[in-house]
């Protein structure tokens, strides 16, 4: 026995502890084991919404700054009641829709070309700058455009020398949608490319063999055979998007503010836990539902946690 | 009619995007080698004194020291939890797996301002609020959809056959996933483990959240400056995050090459 390997004897330790203490009786539960650190992980999640469900459910004492100790839908009474909310959800709504349709407009076209190039040093590069801003996260980014579109940013210097200018760009819508669509290409990019790796090369060289222009065959063949990758990066974008805190408290300077401001506010600048637990699971409520509506009508895409193949 | 085509508008919002994908780091690095206070287009001048004054910033040093311990934690929990997610879904026939799947997209799906402040208050309720390893704890837990995609994507790679036959030759279980199962979905495990690090490096409003004023992370620090006075120092500060984004991408595209994001599923 000792003339083994050490690593030999240590691996077969390792599976004694391992028969001793998953028995082979509980193999069938072996799946289930594996998955036990996620579900615990997310479990956090769900502990943490649950803290936010009761506390939406008490309403806040402005003598003591004590939550109330018997329950109450006041909270969720004050949010409909309130226009200022109604107006920061349709301003959240409406920016993610107009972020949405340019990001996928943008996105679809870089993503077919890296997908199609035949050139492996261009799909380099359009990958690295792809990766690169991905990467670098959001603050560091919304502060470069802070840089770049500010008063005497390139922008505004360019202007100048052609005799325009200066314009005030920071702290506007524009500059905003800018900076979330800028911001969500690479998700829709990465959410895309695949989906069109997918689609046969021979079929758009049909299309256009048959007489078809290349408008034609973009319409009738790619774009629909596209449209997993599609639906998932509209779902994506447009979820990100509603839901953003960093870019408004940035870019949009204070004055376009979108729901996750209005959250933050809640909790930091008037302390009202149950207002802002209202008003965060109000916005739960509402992006699961869009989420599930839009996969429900156009199906799961490639968000699909399932491998390919197997068991669909 | 040519210039309409659909290969020249492709090319033309090709050539957009990539401006403005560039644009924001470039201007970064250009302003953080200005000689001058502030930050003016063309930069003034070449020095290092901004990195000078980083460097010798206490504060700053501190903020990433905490934000590399976080992404530590935020790795070391999430890369164990997610590949054996992955693996446990793709090779064990579950019940409930459809409940199962949208259970562990839930941190994808909730808003991250609901799932920042629920972690809020539930680190609050077990008194560890104030700590730097909740902050960990919690990115590994919003991000974790990641590792489980990058996971699963390799999966797809391994014929079970394989695992089958190491067992047919004897293999016990634990050494049929170590020599077997383990080095075929590497690739994916590496990805995912270098997408949650750099997510939790990067990490905002999470952060932002989680942490009081003796714990900030570097990108809360970032956003504390950029609301008072843009200086050219908070350039030289975020060139740590090109650098960081930079390393990533070599690293990515040496070990799993970065074309594996363009295969389809």
């Amino acid at each position: 026995m000792s003339r083994y390997p050490i690593t030999w004897r240590l691996l077969d330790l390792v599976e004694a502890v391992a028969a001793l203490l998953w028995p082979r009786a509980l193999h069938r539960y072996t799946g289930w084991l594996l998955l036990l650190p996620a579900i615990a992980l997310v479990g956090l999640l769900v502990a943490g919404l649950a803290y936010m469900g009761d506390s939406s459910l008490r309403l806040l004492d402005t003598e003591t700054f004590e939550q109330s100790e018997d329950y109450t839908l006041a909270n969720y009474r004050d949010l409909i009641e309130k226009p200022t909310y109604f107006t920061v959800l349709m301003r959240s709504t409406g920016a993610a829709t107009l972020v949405t349709v340019l990001t996928l407009v943008l996105a679809f076209p870089y993503a077919y070309s890296m997908v199609r190039t035949r050139s492996a040093w261009r799909r380099k590069l359009l990958l690295v700058s792809l990766f690169l801003p991905f990467f670098i996260g959001q603050v560091v980014r919304a502060y470069g455009w802070l840089v770049v579109l500010g008063k005497t940013g390139i922008v505004n210097t360019l202007l100048a020398h052609l005799g325009l200018g200066p314009f005030k760009m920071i702290y506007t819508y524009p500059s905003l949608v800018f900076g979330l669509v800028q911001y969500m290409l690479p998700f829709a990019v990465l959410l895309i490319a695949p989906a069109i790796t997918a689609i046969d090369e021979e079929l758009e060289a049909a299309s256009e063999s048959l007489g078809a222009t290349g408008w034609r065959t973009l319409r009738h063949v790619i774009l629909p055979l596209a449209k997993p990758g599609l639906v998932a990066s509209a779902v994506v974008v447009f979820t990100l998007t509603i839901t953003d805190y960093a870019m408004p408290v940035v870019l949009g300077g204070g004055t376009n503010d979108f729901i996750a401001n209005a959250v933050y506010d809640a909790f930091f600048r008037i302390s009202d836990n149950g207002l802002g637990s209202a008003l965060a699971l109000t916005l739960v409520v509402f992006a699961s539902t869009l989420v599930a509506v839009m996969l429900g009508l156009m199906g799961a895409g490639t968000l699909g946690m399932r491998p390919s193949g197997r068991g669909r | 009619m040519k210039l309409l085509s659909p290969r020249a508008v492709f090319a033309a919002i090709v050539g957009f995007n990539l401006v403005a994908l560039a644009l924001p780091t470039l201007v970064i690095l250009g302003a953080s080698f200005t000689e001058g206070n502030m930050i003016v287009f063309p930069p003034e001048g070449f020095s290092l004194r901004w990195y000078e004054k980083v460097l010798g910033s206490e504060s700053l040093q501190e903020a990433f020291g905490r934000s590399l311990w976080v992404s530590l934690i935020c790795t070391a929990a999430g890369v164990p939890a997610g590949a054996l997610a992955a693996l446990g879904m793709a090779r064990f026939r579950l019940r409930f797996s459809g409940v199962l799947q949208i259970y562990l997209l839930l941190p994808f799906t909730i808003p991250l301002i609901a799932s920042g402040i629920g972690l809020m208050l539930f680190f609050g309720e077990i008194g560890v609020l104030g700590e730097l390893w909740p902050v960990g704890i919690a990115c590994a837990v919003i991000n974790l959809p990641f590792m489980i995609w990058a996971v699963l994507a390799s999966v797809n790679g391994l014929d079970p056959d394989l695992e089958n036959a190491a067992a047919n030759c004897g293999a016990p279980p634990v050494q049929t996933f170590l020599t077997v199962t383990l080095p075929a979905v590497m690739p994916g495990v590496i990805t995912g483990g270098l997408i949650l690090f750099v997510l939790a490096f990067n990490e905002f409003l999470v952060s932002l959240l989680l942490t009081d004023a003796h714990t900030v992370t570097l990108p809360v620090s970032i956003y504390n400056s950029i609301r008072s006075i843009i200086t050219p120092d908070l350039a030289a500060v975020s060139v740590v995050y090109i650098v960081v984004a930079g390393l990533a991408i070599v690293l990515l595209d040496r070990i799993v090459g970065l074309e594996v994001f363009l295969r389809s599923k």
